[in-house]
């Protein structure tokens, strides 16, 4: 309950945040104009709208889980605030799990509100419901969620500057996961161990781009509900390592 | 927290790591597979453009640079539209449009100021095209652009043959996303492709299947209420008007007194000669001594080959002016082909796509019309180094009349493949790369040149022509008895 209570707290306080409405009010507004873009490639225009949008969700997302994810708990210690809530009955891993919902409940909002409007701008343009994109949104979802957990766990012992160059350069090592992968079968062996390291230890956030599949029907992915499935696990079990680090960096730290 | 609980959680995260390695090794198959067709490297991209598609962003980058490439198509700027081609291709390697408009450019849009191609883009143009087949193997589009490519610019008619072919076997989708059968224009070059090889019964057994294909959609149309019924009707009037005609054309070559209807056996219901009724298969031989088979078609009155009397000269009054003329016993519209060489050039398909091409080799493709059987006017290759470098020592100089290319008012006189006409001095009869196709009977003129000739204007006399014989040897062609008439039996 104390969890969900420090979560709830979060999200109120995140949602008065402007730069996070400001971000969300941008996304909406490029996704409602990506028709306009259509006309100038007529035979892709489906093609550029439907990337347009998904780019649009995952850049507004990348960004509000990213500031919001840096600031909530250096904000708390710089504001003092962190001492009236630990001096309550809390205990440290109750505010950090606290503090990681509410980033990605607010974070989850944010790309469901994104997700309708693409959705009906679709619907709008073309006529047709377009129910294949919710797996796009859902695994932009996955990889914010992931990304949300690798910068709580930063912002445990990094200052907030730190932090996001940390998070952003693993999410663009991690998107890279299909060329860490071909490497680990580099004829080098000490290149092959060490693309085997980054490969499976650094998040791979590559896993969640399916936007080719989305964009281009004739692309077909083997067992695709067991694909999801296995990326929203994977999503969940990275995440949840992250939180049980970060919790036993916070809860060794002097605040 | 306690020291016990913080062991615990320590001791949690080895299964919870290991559940995410053995997750992650589950998935990359699949990742592989999915990602595993879309070969195209990195060649050319600068690193400024990595960024987009590190964060996942490749295909909203590529949308964006395609917009940008179609300003550089409208302000003539092509050589600005390659890189991003190659960029867009990389970021999103099934944008159909931009691996067949990249290609086009290629091929066709690099030309020098006398708007000559410049034929050392068109390997890069084929091999971005075979890329994007590579990367697209469901969907029709990219095969027949390198069969129309193929077919209309290499005039590699078998090669044309063979993409037109995977293109009828794929599919397309339509604006909901839908799986619909390719359009009836890959079944059309098919069949032209077909003709132009001199496979003529299959291209009229192409043009059978084409029409019955329209009917069964037209039918559909037609119940349905809908409104493209209008269009398949104008295609299917195409199709017969393109079936009858090939029809006509073949059997024209025997007789006069056939009525070409579609089945393209009935003869007329008057005899031109005599007023009255001709009697059923009138054009077919019914007696031995009519130079065929009793029962196959009669030959034409024409029953002679047709002399062309071809021969060609050059002179360069300038440095890299060149000026041929020549004459040519062929209706007004025949087309010569004049291709200048390098000696050590062959023509050649490349394994991957790029970009860069051999600045030092030299490729002058042009084709002059025929006026009053005679042709030739000024090439000027002077205003152009980048394009023509004459670096090499030596150059083929190679005019050229291939019928099977030719408009269908002259073929109509020379043949399909040339079997309706011959040279004394210049004629080439070499075999198809299609097994099955009759051999071509060209007509070939070569000099070899070399740098005094092109640069210092030293005169090009018939020292310098090489038997045709020869330049066959060199280019790998396989030369056959030049008795032969080929594709004379129908």
């Amino acid at each position: 309950m104390v969890t969900f209570a420090i979560a709830r707290q979060t999200v109120e306080d995140m949602l008065r945040r402007k730069i996070l409405l400001i971000l969300l009010i941008v996304g909406v507004c490029l996704i409602a104009l990506g028709p306009s873009l259509g006309f100038l490639t007529p035979r892709e225009s489906s093609a550029v709208l439907r990337s347009l949008g998904l780019a649009v969700i995952l850049i507004a997302g990348l960004l509000i889980t990213v500031i919001s994810g840096i600031q909530v708990i250096p904000t708390e210690i710089e504001r003092r605030t962190i001492y009236t809530v630990l001096s309550k009955p809390v205990q440290r891993y109750q505010f950090v799990l606290g503090k990681f919902l509410g980033g990605i409940m607010t974070v989850f909002v944010m790309i469901v509100a994104m997700g309708i409007v693409f959705l009906g701008v679709l619907f709008w343009h073309e006529k047709v419901f377009a129910p294949d994109m919710l797996k796009g949104v859902l695994m932009t979802f996955c990889q914010m969620m992931l990304l949300g957990a690798l910068t709580i766990f930063f912002s445990t012992f990094a200052p907030p500057v730190v932090n996001f160059f940390m998070s952003f350069g693993l999410f663009i090592v991690g998107n890279l996961s299909t060329v860490t992968e071909s490497l680990t079968e580099n004829r080098n062996p000490v290149t092959a161990i060490m693309a085997t390291i980054v490969h499976y230890t650094i998040p791979n956030f590559g896993n969640f781009n399916i936007q080719n599949k989305l964009i281009h029907p004739e692309i077909v992915i083997k067992n695709e509900m067991v694909f999801l499935t296995q990326n929203v696990v994977y999503a969940v079990l990275y995440s949840a390592v992250l939180l049980v680090l970060a919790i036993l960096v916070f809860d060794k730290r002097e605040v | 927290m306690s020291a016990a609980t913080r062991r615990r959680l320590l001791l949690a995260i080895v299964p919870l790591f290991a559940a995410v390695v053995m997750l992650q090794a589950r998935q990359n198959p699949v990742i592989r597979e999915m990602r595993g067709r879309e070969r195209t490297p990195l060649i050319g991209l600068s690193t400024e453009f990595i960024l987009g598609p590190m964060l996942g962003l490749g295909q909203a980058v590529a949308g964006l640079l395609w917009v940008r490439a179609d300003e550089f198509f409208h302000e003539g700027d092509y050589d600005a539209i390659l890189p991003l081609v190659r960029m867009i291709t990389w970021l999103d390697p099934h944008q159909l449009d931009v691996y067949i408009t990249g290609a086009w450019h290629l091929a066709y849009n690099f030309t020098d100021s006398g708007h000559r191609s410049d034929r050392r883009y068109i390997p890069p143009a084929q091999a971005l095209l075979r890329e994007g087949f590579h990367n697209n193997p469901t969907v029709y589009d990219i095969a027949f652009e390198l069969g129309w490519q193929n077919s209309d610019k290499v005039r590699n008619f078998h090669e044309a043959e063979q993409w037109f072919r995977e293109a009828t076997v794929r599919s397309t989708t339509d604006e909901q996303g839908r799986k619909q059968p390719p359009p009836m224009f890959t079944w059309h070059q098919l069949a032209h492709s077909l003709a132009r090889q001199g496979l003529i019964d299959e291209s009229i057994a192409t043009w059978r299947h084409v029409l019955s294909l329209t009917d069964a959609q037209l039918k559909e149309a037609r119940e349905r209420n809908d409104p493209q019924a209008w269009s398949l009707a104008n295609v299917r009037a195409n199709q017969l008007h393109n079936l009858t005609l090939t029809l006509k054309r073949k059997f024209s070559r025997f007789t006069h007194e056939i009525d070409f209807v579609v089945d393209g056996k009935q003869t007329k219901s008057i005899d031109m000669q005599t007023g009255r009724p001709s009697p059923p298969n009138a054009y077919l031989a019914t007696r031995p001594n009519e130079g065929v088979p009793i029962g196959q078609p009669r030959l034409p009155a024409l029953a002679r080959e047709w002399e062309t009397a071809f021969d060609a000269r050059v002179t360069f009054p300038e440095p890299m002016v060149m000026e041929p003329r020549g004459d040519f016993a062929m209706g007004d519209g025949a087309r010569v082909t004049i291709r200048l060489h390098d000696y050590d050039w062959r023509p050649t398909q490349l394994e991957e796509f790029t970009f860069r091409v051999d600045q030092t080799q030299t490729i002058m493709i042009d084709q002059h019309s025929v006026r009053n059987y005679a042709w030739g006017r000024t090439i000027d290759m002077s205003r152009d180094p980048k394009m023509y470098s004459f670096t090499r020592p030596e150059y083929f100089l190679v005019f050229e009349f291939d019928p099977r290319g030719t408009s269908p008012f002259i073929q109509d006189r020379t043949g399909w493949c040339g079997e309706g006409m011959t040279d004394r001095r210049f004629l080439v009869v070499k075999r198809q790369s299609n097994p099955n196709s009759p051999p071509v009977r060209l007509i070939r003129k070569v000099f070899r040149l070399t740098r005094d000739h092109i640069l210092n204007g030293a005169p090009v006399t018939d020292a310098d022509i090489v038997p045709n014989a020869d330049y066959s040897r060199i280019m790998g062609e396989v030369v056959l008895s030049p008795t032969r008439r080929a594709g004379l039996a129908p």
